[in-house]
């Protein structure tokens, strides 16, 4: 076993796992907001996947513009969806659960209507391989992993530095003293979950390419999210990134060692270990 | 500090002092990082806080603690979880020795809410009531446990004069039936009113223990007041 | 009679009287299925009674339908010790489980439990494929066999036997809703560290509830395993979980008979609904969203959510205007 090929096993597994990080943020930005967990997060990705299958593989709009266009869309139907459904139920974790259930059946079953069950194929927006110290990566996973961060990063600034961003965080610590001190709690919880299904969109529309729309592919990464923002910490979004790295690494590694199906039981023991050693996430409280 | 069982016992200071913190050390809320607390001799520090319910130390909270959606009775009846002694197989099995510890339960239970003048509401709903009549239902849920020691988190706070003044002649009663006592409070007068011995505490440190009259003609408790706010009345 | 017994009565009396009604295979299979969930259901129930939803519960029915299942056509034990057994097995993994996933409460508990439910989810599917049947499942596993003299090969006699465990496990945990240990899990729920400072070992309490549904479930759990008689791991993975949860809340977790109104309503509408397919699962979500937004505390609060809206219109109409009345 070459250090070259444990390297390249992480790498791998880190490019992925930073898209899934993009759903994760998304997640845990909606949880710190509305304390609520949005199981039809999901849906939101698989959506941004089929405007990148329909704008881009169809009509053969630019990839970046599309990867705007779906953010931008997404991110609104995000707004509808706390507006019209989510923000009565802020604080009702069961209640919620449920309607988002609701929402991730009504979606899904929408898109196998809409969209019809099969796969549907998105060309790559970028050929070739690149080379470093001997080890490979396709162009288009740099690229998707680059775009991630480049997200990641400008979500970091959004909320750090603008007054929306400021707004929402404040909201996330204390509704209450927000409230007190001017901030539109509405606008807040709309707008952050407007940003939180952006995210999703925008990294359904960077994995499209790699691995093909349908409407059950908002599964798998809403999951991995799930494991991430636990590991990382609900709420916490150095946490998120933190928790992506680790799965990242350790699916990476993993897949050396067993098949793809068993590697994902090795995030869920990873949950259980942190869970059971740090119960609230090893960045709680970031 | 030390408290005396059969007495009334006052912890005041200013804001920030530590006192609610100290009730949540002695009935096991937070975790002891120095020190220990004994009670009855037998060291309850590393306790959970059920455990030390058990050793007969019961407590009421600075925003009155209910279960806002059970009624007044029911309240009660989960105080005196720990006399009713429950097991699983006997709820299960409907036994007669459930069903009659059960029936004796309600009745101690009516009798403690007449005794503190709840006997009308108690079938009313505990989220629903007055603030008296709640700051009342929090301290018949402690006297339920059967508790020798009660811990009492500004029980007469929000309360009028005349509703203040029926409450401190109820924690007498308690005392002469041999209930101990162990109070925070901000109101000066009714402390020192009722009070046997007064622990003063500033900045989490004893400062003074003693009588109401000793206390208050210390001149390092007047100064930590002063230095902080008047004692209000 | 008094209003729990009666309720109980009536599952009981209705359970009775469908084979009266009908011998159709089709119609025995759904009812058994509904008395199946039922059970499952008011066993989550009781574990959320003291505040806590527990995504590993399906987990504790594959627990016990593997085990009885290996043991019936490995060992060549009956099923009527296996179901026993089975549940046994389930309820004393749900110890170590539960202790540990009861350390985090909230949505934390939450996670952990479907982290769990996962693991043994890929657990069966996954490992050990000779004994589990890995992806392709488990085949083979035989109805139960005679005893006393009675055969149980027929839906029939398949069907009377969930029907007298449900009705006694709805009649255990009616009961304990109603005495004590109920009072106690609300008040849990409510307010856990006052019961805690009254004296009330919260940790021990939501550990008994894990255990004893944990134990329930296996008994469901075997029963399944003979009823269908071929396993897989998808059928105690998140799709069945999340319809019991559903089923659970849709009913109204306040009330011990949410699950029973919940999981008969629910199963009847996707029976209705499954010839649909994927409009099926469109109207059923909306169906779920709906009633979370206009019936918070679901079905079974109906009548007394109506009552409130009726009593407040009344007295908004005989109220002097201006009067300044609390509300």
């Amino acid at each position: 076993m070459s250090i070259e090929l444990l390297v390249q096993a992480l790498l791998n597994g880190f490019g992925l796992a930073m898209v899934y990080v993009l759903v994760a943020l998304g997640l845990t930005l909606i949880f710190s907001i509305l304390e609520i967990i949005n199981f039809a997060h999901g849906e939101f990705y698989m959506l941004g996947g089929y405007i990148t299958y329909y704008a881009y593989a169809l009509f053969g709009l630019n990839y970046f513009a599309t990867l705007g266009l779906a953010i931008l869309t997404v991110g609104l139907a995000g707004v509808a969806a706390e507006r019209l459904i989510f923000h009565d139920l802020r604080g009702r974790a069961l209640n919620a659960f449920i309607v988002s259930l609701g929402l991730l059946w009504v979606m899904q079953a929408g898109a196998q209507l809409a969209f019809g069950v099969l796969d549907k194929p998105v060309p790559s927006a970028f050929s070739g391989v690149v080379r470093v110290f001997g080890l490979v990566m396709s162009v288009e996973r740099v690229v998707v992993t680059l775009s991630a961060i480049v997200l990641i990063a400008a979500l970091y600034l959004f909320l750090r530095w603008s007054r929306p961003g400021r707004a929402m965080r404040a909201v996330a610590q204390d509704p209450d003293a927000a409230a007190l001190q001017g901030v539109n709690i509405d606008a807040a919880s709309a707008l952050g979950f407007g940003v939180g299904c952006a995210l999703a969109g925008g990294a359904g529309g960077l994995l499209a390419p790699l691995f093909a729309v349908s409407p059950a592919m908002g599964a798998l990464p809403v999951v991995k999210a799930f494991i991430i923002i636990i590991v990382g910490g609900m709420g916490s979004l150095p946490g998120a990134v933190l928790g992506g790295l680790l799965l990242g690494g350790v699916e990476g590694l993993g897949a050396l060692f067993m098949g793809s199906a068993a590697v994902n039981i090795l995030g869920f023991l990873m949950v259980i270990v942190v869970l059971l050693v740090r119960p609230r996430g090893l960045l709680s409280g970031a | 500090m030390t408290v005396m069982p059969g007495s009334i016992h006052g912890l005041i200071g200013p804001n920030g002092a530590g006192k609610s913190t100290v009730f949540n050390l002695i009935t096991g809320v937070i975790p002891l990082t120095a020190g220990e607390i004994r009670y009855k001799r037998e060291r309850i520090s590393e306790l959970r806080p059920s455990e030390i319910c058990r050793r007969g130390i019961a407590r009421t909270f600075q925003a009155t603690a209910l279960f806002r959606e059970y009624t007044v009775l029911q309240n009660v009846l989960v105080g005196a979880h720990l006399l009713a002694a429950p097991g699983l197989v006997p709820a299960l099995l409907w036994s007669r020795a459930y069903r009659e510890r059960e029936r004796r339960a309600r009745e101690r239970a009516h009798a403690l809410l007449t005794s503190l003048g709840l006997g009308a509401v108690a079938g009313q709903v505990a989220g629903q009531l007055p603030h008296r009549d709640q700051k009342a239902l929090a301290l018949a849920m402690a006297l339920a446990t059967g508790a020798e020691l009660v811990i009492l988190d500004e029980p007469l706070a929000g309360l009028t004069d005349h509703e203040k003044a029926e409450t401190t002649a109820v924690l007498r009663r308690l005392a002469e039936q041999s209930v101990t006592v162990l109070l925070v409070e901000h109101d000066m007068k009714a402390v020192m009113g009722v009070c046997d011995t007064v622990t003063v505490l500033d900045h989490g440190v004893r400062i003074a223990e003693g009588t109401p009259r000793e206390i208050q003609t210390n001149a390092v408790v007047i100064e930590a007041y002063l230095g902080a706010e008047e004692p209000g009345a | 009679m008094s209003g729990p017994a009666a309720g109980v009565a009536l599952i009981a009396l209705t359970a009775a009287a469908l084979p009266l009604i009908t011998r159709d295979s089709y119609y025995l299979d759904v009812a058994t299925t509904i008395l199946m969930n039922l059970t499952l259901t008011m066993s989550f129930r009781l574990q959320i009674s003291t505040g806590q939803i527990n995504m590993a519960h399906i987990s504790f029915m594959g627990i016990g339908a593997y085990a009885s299942a290996l043991l019936v056509t490995r060992a060549g034990l009956s099923f009527w010790a296996t179901l026993w057994i089975g549940a046994l097995v389930a309820a004393s993994l749900a110890v170590p489980i539960g202790s540990i996933a009861l350390r985090v409460s909230g949505p934390y508990y939450f996670l952990i439990t479907f982290a769990f439910s996962e693991v043994v989810r890929l657990f069966f599917n996954n490992f050990f494929e000779g004994l589990f049947g890995g992806p392709s499942g488990l085949v083979g596993i035989p109805k139960p066999g005679r005893v006393l003299g009675l055969a149980f090969d027929s839906k029939l006699a398949l069907y009377g036997l969930m029907a007298v465990m449900c009705v006694v496990v709805v009649l255990a945990l009616v009961r304990l809703d109603y005495s004590r240990f109920g009072l106690t899990a609300g008040a849990i729920r409510q307010a856990d560290l006052v019961a805690e400072t009254l004296g009330v070992n919260v940790f021990r309490y939501k550990l008994t509830a894990f255990v004893l549904g944990s134990f329930v479930a296996g008994l469901a759990g075997v029963f399944f395993a003979h009823f269908r008689q071929v396993l897989h791991s998808s059928d105690f993975g998140l799709e069945p979980m999340v319809l019991l949860v559903v089923f659970t809340v849709i009913g109204g977790t306040g009330s011990v008979w949410g699950p029973a109104v919940g999981t008969i309503l629910m199963t009847i509408a996707s029976e209705l609904l499954r010839e649909l397919h994927h409009y099926e699962i469109l109207v059923f979500g909306a169906v779920l969203i709906l009633t979370m937004l206009f019936a918070p505390e679901g079905l079974v609060a109906l009548p007394s959510a109506a009552r409130r809206l009726l009593r407040r219109r009344r007295r908004q109409a005989t109220a002097p205007a201006g009067a300044g009345l609390a509300p």
